[in-house]
């Protein structure tokens, strides 16, 4: 079922490109180390120029997958085909990829310019054009005049950009980038994210971002596949998912989510109608096919689509505010409302007011915004 | 991964070239295991009856069994005496700033380029100045001297891994350096100590340049029996004795490769 | 408050075998400038012709003996050495690993009479080789290896091999394998990856494994002893024939300061060579 869903999701078409050929795609590739399956029967076409994010916990497969699209590993099952050649037995330095790795791997006994060349040497680019080829790559990433300086005297940012720098030389057919801005404080790590944006899109590399941060995910990518368990989740547009999850999973991973004991009311066409204590909400019908009429559902609602009212207020759950977390732009509430939610439910509330509305131990109604919530049969993990 | 005929080549050649060298490796004992069950007392090759009997010879002929003694009690003595010295001295250099630190280390590390020969003569010319008898606790002490860089090197490793961390944990809590060192400390640098000691004494053991200076005929440890041996006699015997040794060392390291992990004492993991 | 608990504790023992061990080279470097009384260990008058002598043709030409023996095991034993260190490194399968590391490992704690006399039935006119080699039908008649350089070298080799193939294998194995793969992704096959990138990154271990191999067997005894039997003169041989035979123990004494003074000019000059790789290798 699951397999299903996430062969119809990679055979959509792709967004923002309409070339028939997708620059990289993954057909049922499935890896197995020993016993254990890494990677179970990927499905995955991505576009020309798109930026993809392959995003989940540690473990999730994800860098299986990378590696497998670089050829640093064999798949067991499937193929995998690059700009529709099929790659699969072609060992990687054949695959003309470009990768940046976690710890850059800039080769500490080479200088930042021969580092830059050494793809272009492997190629027997003429002397003239390396040179000229080797500038403009560090013009690009603003390192113009470290050509002489050995990686060990290089900054973590300016090592990154080197390391960007040596893979995009090679005019990569897909740039594979595995969790570059880990090594980053976080100052340097948001900005190096807007530059490489904005390189990925000047150029137009087809980009492959491997990631456990679903904010870089979410503000990175034009598609993100969501990965748990060695297999693909859900495949969308960042807002997709964060707004529709396609699971359980998928809406506990992507940002915070509350989870609130529901029932199903009713049902028509693409809607459902689910009740929570005396509130109704819509949601899809979709993810909650198998559910009966009357059934218990758990109903995800982020905290941002709840918000106070007063105690008894029509349309609203009964609550106790347990802890107040100041977070500078927000306040974040946690509310007990039992009956309503096994755990205290989070609730994000902007600017200040309710640091002093919202006490601790106040007695409040939380209301539920009407978009964008989500219901999934009962379970306890996710 | 699909394979070019070029990679095939390189990927065979490798491994017949690595085969090749363990052959070399392993050549020498297999070809005295073979010997050593040679009958006659001249070696040929190959044997033309079989026999036990230098094995039996091996056992009773008394140089041997006196050099096991002398060698063993010689290779207690050191490496345990090493242990001491050198691990509470490199105890010491890595945690302190103290007068003539590098001068110390630098006197101490020195056996490791020293040639050994020169080590056994100093010995030998300064123990006869001295009118120090050529006793076992002569041979022990240039032992000593030879092991205290493994020690030392080991010890230090161990403490470069330690957490500092905890010892000051240990002392916000109340306790004096002495019970720091006992209850903190050496606990947790035992494996770096144990092992340190275990590659002390096998050198020890096998110790033989240095040895044959400054043993005598009473004091001399089995390698310099089995040397005299081998320049007096063109039998067998000494190939039993190969054997015994080869079969018990290896016996030995397999052991400590299941449960040490030889790799991590050896420091060649991979990372 | 003490801030350095137990100093004088754990440095007098260690002070103690250093003025030992100190007392005993400057014993040979006495001895050494000191006239010798045949058929004695007592000496005589300070004299330099014990350094003096050493430039006769026949010492001269065993540092250089020695020189070039230590130099040409070193070399081979490097060559033999990297193959097994690669493998043992970067092999899969586990059962290998434990196989290389037991095979390579073991020699290294057997001492060097047990593999020289190893070597002495390998290579003897009725030994292993010449009967193989005659049962093959390559050869008319036994090839003399005993008693020849080449067949010193030999057992030299596999007396090094072991700290070799560690020393190698220590630094192979903290090449981060990203380095490779990024090369590889930059489309360098395998020759070209292990040339650019893994050769050179090993280099700290490759000069750390020839010194360790020059040194030890320039002070290697037994086996140019025993397999040299008296017709490969090195300056350990010399130093032994010089101090048991004659008892002309400060000559012997002479001769080891110059082996000394030549053991570490060569391991200073090749930790010189070295610096730069060092360095480089330890910011990775």
């Amino acid at each position: 079922m699951l397999m299903r869903t996430n062969q119809m999701a990679a055979n959509t078409s792709v967004a923002g490109s309409d070339k028939a050929r997708p620059a990289v795609q993954l057909d049922g590739v499935t890896k197995r180390f020993g016993d254990s399956i890494a990677l179970h029967e990927a499905w995955l076409k991505i576009g020309s120029s798109e930026f993809m994010t392959l995003l989940g916990p540690s473990g999730c497969g994800k860098t299986t997958l990378l590696n497998l699209v670089a050829g640093f590993l064999e798949a067991d099952g499937g193929e995998i085909f690059i700009e529709g050649a099929l790659v699969t037995e072609t060992p990687p330095h054949m695959r003309e990829i470009g990768i940046v790795f976690q710890n850059y791997a800039l080769f500490p006994h080479m200088s930042v310019a021969k580092n830059v060349a050494y793809g272009l040497k492997t190629r027997g680019v003429d002397k003239k054009e390396m040179a000229r080829r080797v500038d403009d790559a560090l013009a690009l990433v603003k390192l113009t005049g470290f050509s002489d300086r050995k990686p060990r005297q290089l900054s973590g940012g300016q090592q990154q950009r080197v390391a960007l720098a040596r893979a995009l030389v090679i005019k990569p057919k897909v740039l594979l980038l595995d969790e570059p801005f880990s090594a980053l404080d976080k100052n340097l790590r948001g900005s190096m994210q807007v530059e490489l944006k904005q390189i990925q899109r000047e150029l137009g590399v087809t980009t492959i971002f491997v990631t456990h941060d679903q904010g870089e995910a979410l503000s990175m990518s034009d598609r993100i596949a969501v990965m748990s368990a060695g297999r693909i989740r859900q495949i969308a547009a960042p807002d997709d998912i964060y707004r529709r999850p396609a699971d359980r999973f998928v809406a506990s991973f992507v940002g915070d989510a509350n989870v609130l004991n529901g029932r199903l009311v009713e049902r028509s066409g693409d809607a459902a109608v689910v009740s929570i204590g005396d509130v109704r909400a819509s949601v899809p019908a979709a993810s909650i096919a198998e559910v009966s009429i009357g059934g218990s559902v758990d109903v995800f609602v982020r905290p941002e689509h709840l918000s106070v009212t007063s105690r008894g207020a029509s349309g609203s759950l009964p609550g106790t505010v347990t802890t107040q977390v100041f977070q500078g732009g927000h306040v974040d509430l946690y509310i007990d409302a039992p009956g309503s939610a096994r755990d205290h439910i989070l609730l994000r509330s902007p600017g200040i007011a309710a640091l002093s509305s919202c006490p601790v131990g106040a007695e409040i109604g939380l209301s539920i915004g009407s978009d964008d919530i989500v219901a999934f049969p009962p379970g306890e993990a996710p | 991964m699909k394979r070019s005929p070029g990679a095939l080549l390189l990927r065979w050649s490798g491994r017949i070239l690595v085969a090749a060298v363990l052959l070399f490796v392993l050549l020498p004992g297999i070809v005295v295991a073979i010997s050593a069950f040679n009958d006659r007392a001249i070696l040929v090759f190959p044997p033309q009856s079989w026999s036990l009997r230098w094995f039996w010879r091996a056992f009773s002929y008394p140089d041997f069994a006196k050099g096991f003694w002398n060698g063993l009690t010689v290779t207690v003595w050191a490496s345990s005496i090493a242990l001491v010295v050198g691990s509470a001295f490199a105890f010491a250099i890595h945690r302190y700033k103290f007068a003539l630190r590098n001068l110390l280390e630098g006197i101490l590390l020195s056996p490791l380029i020293i040639p050994h020969y020169t080590i056994g003569l100093g010995v030998l010319i300064l123990a006869s100045q001295t009118n120090v008898g050529r006793g076992l606790p002569l041979v022990i002490f240039a032992h000593v001297v030879m092991v205290l860089p493994f020690v030392m090197r080991s010890t230090y490793i161990s403490l470069e891994n330690l957490d500092i961390r905890l010892e000051l944990a240990a002392s916000s809590l109340g306790a004096t350096p002495l019970r720091i060192l006992f209850t903190v400390t050496i606990p947790l640098l035992i494996p770096g100590l144990l092992s340190g000691w275990l590659f002390a004494a096998i050198l020890s053991f096998n110790e033989f340049t240095a040895t044959l200076f400054v043993s005598s005929h009473a004091t001399q440890t089995l390698p310099v029996a089995m040397y005299n041996y081998v320049r007096e006699f063109a039998d067998p015997t000494l190939a039993a004795l190969s054997v015994i040794y080869i079969v018990v060392t290896a016996t030995l390291l397999t052991i400590a490769n299941s449960f040490l992990g030889l790799g991590k004492i050896l420091n060649v993991d991979a990372h | 408050m003490n801030t350095r608990p137990f100093l004088g504790w754990f440095v007098s023992p260690a002070g103690l075998v250093a003025v030992a061990l100190v007392a005993a080279m400057l014993a040979v470097f006495q001895y050494s400038v000191r006239a010798y009384i045949p058929g004695s260990l007592e000496v005589s008058e300070f004299t330099w012709q014990n350094f003096a002598a050493m430039l006769r043709p026949l010492y001269a030409l065993a540092f250089w003996n020695t020189v070039l023996l230590c130099f040409e095991t070193a070399v081979f034993t490097l060559i033999l050495a990297y193959p097994l260190a690669y493998a043992l490194v970067r092999t899969n399968s586990s059962a290998l690993r434990s196989f290389i590391l037991i095979v390579s490992v073991t020699p290294l704690f057997l001492g060097e009479v047990v593999r020289t006399y190893s070597w002495m039935i390998v290579l003897g006119n009725n030994g292993f080789l010449n009967t193989l080699l005659l049962k093959l039908g390559l050869l008319d008649r036994p090839v003399q290896m005993m008693f020849t350089a080449g067949g010193v070298v030999a057992a030299l080799v596999h007396v090094t091999m072991p700290i070799m193939v560690i020393m190698l294998a220590a630094a192979l194995s903290h090449i981060d394998r990203n380095y490779e793969k990024a090369a590889e992704s930059l489309g360098a096959g395998p020759v070209r990856v292990f040339l650019t990138i893994t050769l050179p990154l090993s280099m700290p271990g490759i000069v750390a494994g020839f010194s360790t191999a020059f040194a030890w067997t320039f002070s290697a005894f037994a086996t140019p002893q025993l397999i040299g039997g008296g017709r490969v003169s090195t300056v350990s041989t010399l130093i032994y024939q010089l101090g048991f035979s004659s008892f002309n123990f400060p000559f012997a004494a002479s001769l080891s300061i110059i082996g000394l003074a030549l053991s570490l000019a060569v391991v200073a000059l090749l930790k010189k060579a070295a610096s730069p790789l060092e360095r480089m290798a330890a910011t990775t």
